[in-house]
Parts: structure tokens; C-alpha cells; sequence
């Protein structure tokens, strides 16, 4: 690796496989090759031993860490063990982030038990939808039951951080389908909420079932996705709905109980180092360092603070996104609005 | 010298599809002119777009050697808007070779070519191509032709092209029944210029057909048209190459290279003679070829300008129909007015524009020119919309007509004639030319006939019917402009001129067009038509509300950075009119609004 780390920096591990792959999926991930998890286990211990010397220096070098995928908890605990026991300083000590993404259905109590005594302290439960029909259109292979358990397990493994994701503009999905999930997430109580607006990738089979039948759309096969009035309106009622409960909007797509940001994501949108390692995975670059800035800064709400070089040499570009209204200079801070969240790629294509 | 009576200049001339190209092939193979290691098919059209559109775009020679005699074969350009250059293709030959498809019978550019042919007196030589085909109609083909052409049944050659049949009965027929040139090598020079084309290396080559007496190199001729003077430097004939030669005397068709610049100064039709021993006269038919449909074409970024003036200069190097001037709208800003023979050429030199020279262009509505009568007396033609006087300073507005000749299936008489009447066309003519189809002709305004009269007629009969024009002149029309104001602006490159019955339903459907393709964008966009500054049409295009990647975590920057790179770059093809983007198609949709 390349890279020389002088600040602390976030770890992402990536896990790329999963029992089925979900229909709207075009993530690096691959399904029914669970006999290959020791091996690659294997191959991501030798990486972790590869990490520049910081990263094993113990207290202060190492900021965060996330298991993401695919599906990381396909993962037995002792795969988990044996990656987290290859640093050579005890986690459990450093009080830092631990996240794992967490599917229902990949996991019961004993090994949510097991992954917390591991020192993960935080888990990111792919939950999507409370609506059975819908997560079955999605390709999930969980029920909303299964949710509520792993949900359940989790507070009594001693998970006291939890993310719930959600997707919203499904096929078929209304918007009072849409305001019963968010409901019943937000009656879990979960300290972390991400809301994400589904959309159609190519090379997933949803593309394949939008894309030729879109001409006819009585067709029975016919996935009806929500159109963009409607898909804002579900995200606008998000925003409302999750902030009036006690959750603070602090991205475009994610909110959280005061003080539960996700520590490892906020070191993308503040455009920090990171290392990201496993197939696929990639680590920080800094060849846009500036322009990334401000696509990954002005995704937080509360924006993004500049120098006057920057605000200069970017004079046209916000003038002109403050002129339509989708963002506010304030002394060196700038930040999207309402308008601008919503609009947020009309702001991002001028800083490309 | 060359012994005249061996030569024989004709031509292959058909409707488009009728297999002029695959007979030609043959007639180089069976005469052994090309081996067929050189052979690519349909060998004589070499430039790309002909081989993509499938015709012919500029007439080409090529001198065939058999039994001890000359033949020399000039193609001739297959659609009708280069049929001037048809005209003086053929006034280079004493024959040519008619073929009609045995499938489909006569059509509308065999007739329309059949006159040009009769009109320069050409020994035709009927033939009836594809005939492997199972649903060749031998009888009822010989049948029209005797009926439309006069033609004796025992005239007629059958033949394959494709596979080869009776391809050796055609060149026999063109030794035995074309005549050979007449005229005399000690008379004064007299060549007649069928076509020309800009070399990089050489300069002008031109084509040309010796009527009288004789050229070589380190002569003095001069242009009869024009009168400009060059000095030959080789004379020569074709092969597949250029073949130089010490002269090219009467009845001989070759090439002059003589330090020639541009092709304007070798104009089609026009008449090369010696300065020291001139003739009298030039030969006959000669026109400077006059562009009957405008457009204009615009950088979407301004720094192009410079680089389509400069492809503009090289492509008129090598095309004298082609016409431009500087122009300047209000809403686009520094571009070019152009000319073009008909709408097929304005595509063809859009496309070469695009293609050849990287261009990203925003190209206007074609246009024809009208001529306008004003109130003070004088009469102005204008070939621009927004060049139209104010209404007040109009008594009359004059547009160009054509008489228009549509051969189709009885069937689809009635749908042809609601077609023609839909589109301003007078009835001239009806006539069966066998039992099932028929011959109309109409008087029709170019200016419906540019837009999308010839696929309007296509999709009408199924395909099943041809159509072929000429130019007939101006005809007094109720016509007024129509204005397109988007976001409250006048769009100056959206103006049309239309026919007052229909320029409120033209107004509607262009404005609804207009909102379906300029994409929404961060404000409400009012579209309107209209007439006389008279609002009769208005559309929104509603503001933009939702455009947001939900997802951007550590791995997907580059990913999102790419997606945001294609959304910019949509963007940058299209022109900012005021704070719009419009895209190019919108400029382009006045004409397919219906």
C-alpha cells in the first residue's frame, strides 16, 4: 500500500458474499460461495498484517472499523475472531468504532452475543422494509419477523448501537407503505436510521424487469416504480417524520440520535483517509482532493467549511448554486438547502 | 490517336435498390477491368456515408476494355436531389442502361431518369435485374415498360446481377446498340465538365467528356462559365486509379488535373475549352446549381466557430452545391447559413461535419427561400426566417414549388391523395400504368416536401411507393411566421414560416414537442408559439425537483464522480439560450412537430 497515513485513519473490510443476491444489487458480492469463507478470511488476515505501521500502532492511529458487503455476518464468529485477534493490540481497548452490516436471517442471539464479546460494538441491520411483499420483491431473504428478532437479539447481545437501512420508491410501494415502515422502525428505538431511495442499476435483474417492459405498463410482470413526485414526496416525509422523533438529519440519506453518527462514514463525506481492504474494496485517493470536498462534504447537512483560497477559486460555482437557491455561504461555511438536498447532483456536476 | 468508333460512354441508371450497384460490379468483373482480389463490393461507391446510406452520392468513370473496344461507364449519383449532376452525367454518354427490378417494377427516379435520359437523346437499353428472385414479375415489367417507355419487349435483357446472368448479353447490347460519340478532334476544344473532385495532393480533378477536339498537358483552357484560365498539367483515364495519358481526344472521356483549387471552379455543366483557339460556343446545359433548402448551423460551444468555418471552406473544396455565410442569432450566436441541393444533402454535410471534423453542432429547421414582395415595390428573397419583413412591409410572399411524380399501388391512392392534399399539393394527374398501379402528379411547395413528405408517403403505401420531383418555380402562398419564446424569450432559430391554415396547429404541436424534449431543469420553462406576436400555444416544462444520489460511501466516489461527469457533460450538449439548456433534437423538431 502506497499510501502514508499521518492522521488517524478508518478501516473498511469488505465481505463479498452473500446467500442470494438481492435483486436490485450491482455491489461487488457474489452468492453461493460460502465455501470459500475461510480462504479469503485467510487472504484478509494477511492484509490486515500488510497495513502500513500505523495501523497496528495501537490507541489514536486507527479510527474506525466496518464490515460491510455483501453479507460480512455469513461470517462464523471465529472467522470473526480470528480477523479481529491478527491486529496486534487489543480493540476491546481502543473504545473505537466497530460496525458490522448485519442481515436477519445470517444471524441468531448466540452470535450476535459472540460478535459483541469480539468487541464490534456497532451493527447496521439491512432491514429495508417492514412489508413482507416487498422484501420479497427486493430479493431479500428475510420477513419483517425476522427483523424484529435480530433487532431484539441484538439489544440483549448488548448491541447499544444499532442502524436500521431503509429503501424507499420500491416496486409497488405507496407512500402510506412507506410511512407504516419508517413508523415501525422508529418505534424499534434504533439509534441510527438510513433512508436510501431505491435505484434501478444496470446489470441487476431489476433492470432487466424494468427495462423492456416499460412500454407497456399493464403488463402484470411490470415493476411499478414510483415516480419522482412520488419518490420525493417519501423522502420529504422521511425528513420530517424522523426529525419530529428525535433523529438529527445529518446527510442526505442518514440520520441518527444526537452523538450516534456513524463515526466510519463521516470520514468519507469529510473527505479523511481510509483504508479499505478485500476484493473490491478501495481505500482513499487522493487525485480530486479538492472537488471531492465538496461532493462528499456538502452531503452533510451542516456543510462544509472552507478556506478563502477555496471559496475564491469556487466563486463562480456558488454564486451561481446560492443564486438558485440550493445552497448558503455562511462566512466560510457552505451548505446545501432544503432545495439543495434534494437537488443535491445539480450542486455536485459543478465540481466535478 | 483513338479510334472513336471503338468507344462507348454510357450510363447505368435505376431507381434506388434496383441493383445499379451490383450490375456495375459485375460489368468491371466480366470485362476483367478489376481482378477480384481488388474487388470490394459495389466498388464504385468508395466514400463511407454512400456505403451506409446505400447510394450513390457523386458520379464516377471508369474505362472498361473489351474486344478491342472502349467502354467507358460514368455512374451517376442515385437520388434526386443531385440530379443536375444526373443530368450532366448522362450529356456525357450517347446511352444508358435502364434498369427496372423485376420485383418492383417501374418507379419513380426510373421515369424521372428514363426523361433525363430521352431528353439527351441516349440509346436506352431496357433491363429487367432480379430476376432469381421468386417473385419476379417478368410479363408485368416488360408490360410497363411498354406502356410507359414505348419500349419493345424483345429489347429487353433479362438479368441476375447477383448472380452474374446475362451480364455478357448487357455488354454486347452496349457495343451493338449505343452509337459511338460523334465529333471531331481537329475542331476547337469543347469538354464537357460531368463532375469534378477536390484531391489534397493534386487539387481539382476534373471529369470530363470531350465533345470536340483535343487536350494535353501545358495547354492554356479556360471555363466557359466562368472564364477563369488554368494551365493543364496531365490529362488521363480512369481504372481504378488515375491512368495519366499524353491527351484525350473527341468521344473520350477522362480526367484533367490543371492546378485547380476549389470545385467551384470547375463547375458541373460547365463547358473547358482552349484560351489560344477557343470555341465559339459552350456546349448546352450548362446552370450554376443553385441551393434549394437552408439551414443554419451553430457551435454549441462558441469556441468552435473557428473549426466549422474551416471545415465548411474544405468541404466546399469538393461540393460547389454547397453554400454558407456567416450568420448570427440572438439566440445561438455565431454560426453559418446554409445551402443545400435538398434535405439528403444537408444531412449528408451535417453528418460529415459531425463525424469527419468533431463537430458539435446545433442545426436549425431547413428552410426554403421565399421571395417576398414589399409595400414599397421591391422584391427581397430571403432564406432565413428571422430575415422576414414586418408584416405591415409585406404585400406578398411568393415560396418555390415543384411538380411531384408518385408511382404507387392502386390500393393506396386514396391515402396518397388525403397525404398530398394534407400537404398543400394540387392534383395534376392520375394514370394507371398497369392494372395495379399508378402514376400521380401533383404541385406541391417545397417547403412540405423538404420536411417529411417522402417517409409520410413511405409509411402511407407500406412502402410501396416512389417519388421523384422537379422545380417549377414561385407561386404566390398565404404564409406567415410563426415565434417561439422560451422562458418569455424569442428564440430566433425556433422561427419558422408557415402557411397561415396551419400555423396555429404547428405552433400547438411544436410547443408540445419543445416540452418533451428540452429536460426539466431548476425553474419552470414557459414555451410558447406565436403568430404575429399573438400567443396561440403555451407549455410548461416543470422545474426540476428530485435529482440526489442517495448512496455515497468511501469506494463509490469515483463511481459517483463519473455519473455526475455524463449528467455534466449532457449537459454541455446542449446550447444555453438565456439560462435554458436546449439539446440539438429541439432546433431540429420544428420540422418533425406534426
Amino acid at each position: 500500500m502506497k499510501i502514508f497515513f499521518n492522521q488517524p485513519f478508518s478501516l473498511y473490510i469488505h465481505i463479498p458474499f452473500c446467500k442470494k443476491k438481492c435483486n436490485y444489487c450491482d455491489f461487488y458480492s457474489f452468492a453461493g460461495r460460502e465455501n470459500e469463507i475461510d480462504e479469503y478470511v485467510e487472504k484478509l488476515a494477511k492484509d490486515i498484517k500488510r497495513l502500513p505501521d500505523p495501523a497496528l500502532g495501537g490507541i489514536g492511529s486507527i479510527k474506525t472499523i466496518y464490515f460491510g458487503g455483501g453479507t460480512p455476518t455469513l461470517l462464523s464468529a471465529s472467522n470473526f475472531n480470528y480477523l479481529l485477534s491478527t491486529f496486534n493490540f487489543q480493540l476491546s481497548s481502543l473504545q473505537i468504532e466497530i460496525t458490522t452490516e448485519c442481515n436477519p436471517g445470517t444471524v441468531d442471539l448466540e452470535k450476535l452475543k459472540a460478535l459483541r464479546k469480539l468487541g464490534i460494538n456497532r451493527l447496521s441491520i439491512g432491514a429495508q422494509s417492514f412489508n413482507d411483499e416487498h422484501l420479497k420483491a427486493l430479493g431479500r431473504i428475510h420477513t419483517a419477523e425476522d427483523i424484529y428478532n435480530t433487532f431484539k437479539w441484538a439489544r440483549k447481545a448488548g448491541f447499544k448501537n444499532i442502524g436500521l437501512d431503509l429503501m424507499f420508491a420500491l416496486p409497488n410501494q405507496t407512500v402510506e407503505d412507506w410511512k407504516e415502515t419508517l413508523r415501525k422502525a422508529v418505534k424499534l428505538s434504533p439509534e441510527h436510521i438510513s433512508t436510501y431511495n431505491l435505484k434501478i442499476e444496470e446489470n441487476t435483474p431489476f433492470w432487466e424487469m424494468t427495462k423492456p417492459k416499460t412500454q407497456n405498463p399493464n403488463e402484470s410482470t411490470n415493476l411499478l416504480i414510483p415516480n419522482e413526485e412520488t419518490e420525493l414526496e417519501m423522502y420529504e416525509f422521511a425528513i420530517e417524520y424522523l426529525t419530529t422523533n428525535g433523529y438529527k438529519h445529518y446527510e442526505i440519506s442518514n440520520f441518527s440520535k444526537p452523538g450516534k453518527e456513524c463515526q466510519h462514514n463521516l470520514t468519507y463525506w469529510r473527505n479523511e483517509e481510509y483504508i479499505g481492504i478485500g476484493d473490491g474494496a478501495k481505500s482513499f485517493d487522493p487525485t480530486h482532493l479538492e472537488s471531492n470536498k465538496f461532493i462528499l462534504g456538502l452531503r452533510l447537512i451542516e456543510g462544509v467549511d472552507l478556506s478563502k483560497d477555496e471559496i475564491k477559486k469556487y466563486e463562480n460555482e456558488i454564486n451561481e448554486i446560492c443564486e438558485l437557491g440550493l445552497a448558503e455561504l455562511k462566512n466560510s461555511n457552505l451548505k446545501l438547502t432544503r432545495k439543495g438536498i434534494y437537488l443535491a447532483n445539480e450542486v455536485f456536476e459543478r465540481f466535478v | 490517336m483513338q479510334d472513336i468508333t471503338k468507344i462507348r460512354n454510357f450510363s447505368i441508371i435505376a431507381h434506388i435498390d434496383h441493383g445499379k450497384s451490383t450490375l456495375a460490379d459485375r460489368i468491371l468483373e466480366f470485362t476483367k477491368t478489376i481482378d477480384l482480389r481488388q474487388m470490394k463490393d459495389q466498388i464504385m461507391d468508395s466514400m463511407e456515408l454512400e456505403r451506409e446510406r446505400g447510394i450513390s452520392i457523386k458520379a464516377k468513370a471508369i474505362r472498361l476494355l473489351y474486344n478491342g473496344y472502349i467502354l467507358n461507364l460514368i455512374d451517376t449519383p442515385g437520388h434526386v436531389d443531385f440530379n443536375y449532376e444526373v443530368s450532366r452525367a448522362l450529356a456525357a454518354c450517347e446511352g444508358a442502361i435502364l434498369i427496372v427490378d423485376a420485383t418492383q417494377g417501374i418507379e419513380a427516379q426510373t421515369l424521372a431518369n428514363a426523361h433525363l435520359a430521352q431528353t439527351n437523346n441516349l440509346k436506352i437499353i431496357p433491363v429487367v435485374n432480379k430476376i432469381d428472385l421468386p417473385n419476379a414479375q417478368l410479363d408485368v415489367v416488360a408490360e410497363e415498360l411498354k406502356h410507359v417507355f414505348k419500349i419493345d419487349p424483345s429489347q429487353i435483357i433479362y438479368t441476375s446481377a447477383k448472380e452474374g446472368t446475362g451480364v455478357e448479353d448487357v455488354v454486347n447490347a452496349v457495343i451493338e446498340r449505343i452509337p459511338p460519340p460523334k465529333g471531331d478532334e481537329t475542331f476547337p476544344l469543347q469538354a464537357l465538365i460531368f463532375d469534378s473532385r477536390y484531391d489534397a495532393y493534386r487539387g481539382v480533378i476534373v471529369f470530363v467528356r470531350i465533345m470536340n477536339g483535343k487536350i494535353t498537358a501545358g495547354q492554356k483552357v479556360t471555363m466557359m462559365g466562368t472564364s477563369k484560365e488554368f494551365e493543364v498539367q496531365e490529362v488521363g483515364t480512369f481504372k481504378l486509379d488515375l491512368i495519366p495519358k499524353e491527351a484525350l481526344t473527341a468521344g473520350e472521356v477522362g480526367y484533367i488535373i490543371a492546378n485547380i483549387k476549389i470545385v467551384a471552379d470547375a463547375h458541373v455543366g460547365d463547358t473547358i475549352t482552349t484560351v489560344t483557339n477557343p470555341a465559339t460556343v459552350a456546349l448546352a446545359g450548362y446552370k450554376k446549381v443553385k441551393p434549394m433548402v437552408f439551414c443554419g448551423f451553430y457551435p454549441i460551444e462558441g469556441e468552435q466557430y473557428k473549426s466549422l468555418k474551416e471545415a465548411l471552406e474544405k468541404l466546399q473544396l469538393n461540393d460547389a452545391a454547397l453554400f454558407y455565410e456567416p450568420e448570427t442569432s440572438g439566440a445561438l450566436g455565431f454560426g453559418f447559413r446554409c445551402g443545400f441541393l435538398g434535405l439528403l444533402h444537408l444531412e449528408i454535410i451535417q453528418e460529415r461535419l459531425e463525424r469527419e471534423y468533431g463537430l458539435n453542432l446545433i442545426a436549425t429547421a431547413p428552410n426554403v427561400v421565399f421571395k417576398v414582395n414589399k409595400t414599397n415595390g421591391k422584391d427581397i428573397l430571403i432564406d432565413s426566417p428571422k430575415d422576414l419583413p414586418s408584416p405591415t412591409e409585406i404585400l406578398s410572399i411568393e415560396e418555390p414549388y415543384l411538380k411531384v411524380t408518385i408511382f404507387t399501388l392502386s390500393d393506396f391512392v386514396g391515402g396518397v391523395m388525403q397525404a398530398t392534399q394534407d400537404k398543400r399539393g394540387t392534383f395534376l394527374n392520375m394514370e394507371y400504368i398497369d392494372p395495379t398501379r399508378v402514376m400521380l402528379s401533383y404541385e406541391i411547395p417545397l417547403s412540405e416536401v423538404i420536411i417529411d413528405f417522402h417517409d409520410l408517403l413511405k409509411s402511407i403505401s407500406k412502402g410501396y411507393a416512389s417519388m421523384d420531383y422537379e422545380m417549377i418555380g414561385y407561386r404566390e402562398t398565404n404564409l406567415e411566421k410563426l415565434d417561439i419564446l422560451i422562458n418569455e424569450e424569442i428564440v430566433d432559430a425556433l422561427s419558422s414560416i408557415v402557411p397561415r391554415e396551419k400555423a396555429f396547429y404547428a405552433g400547438k404541436a411544436l410547443v408540445e414537442k419543445l416540452r418533451k424534449v428540452i429536460p426539466r431543469q431548476m425553474f419552470d420553462i414557459p414555451i410558447q408559439a406565436a403568430i404575429g406576436g399573438r400567443v396561440v400555444a403555451r407549455e410548461t416544462v416543470k422545474a426540476m425537483r428530485k435529482n440526489v444520489l442517495q448512496k455515497c460511501y468511501g469506494g463509490d466516489i469515483t463511481r459517483k464522480r463519473k455519473l455526475l461527469e455524463k449528467q455534466k457533460e449532457g449537459k454541455k450538449r446542449m446550447k444555453r439560450v438565456g439560462r435554458v439548456d436546449i439539446p440539438q433534437e429541439a432546433f431540429f423538431s420544428v420540422l418533425k412537430a406534426e
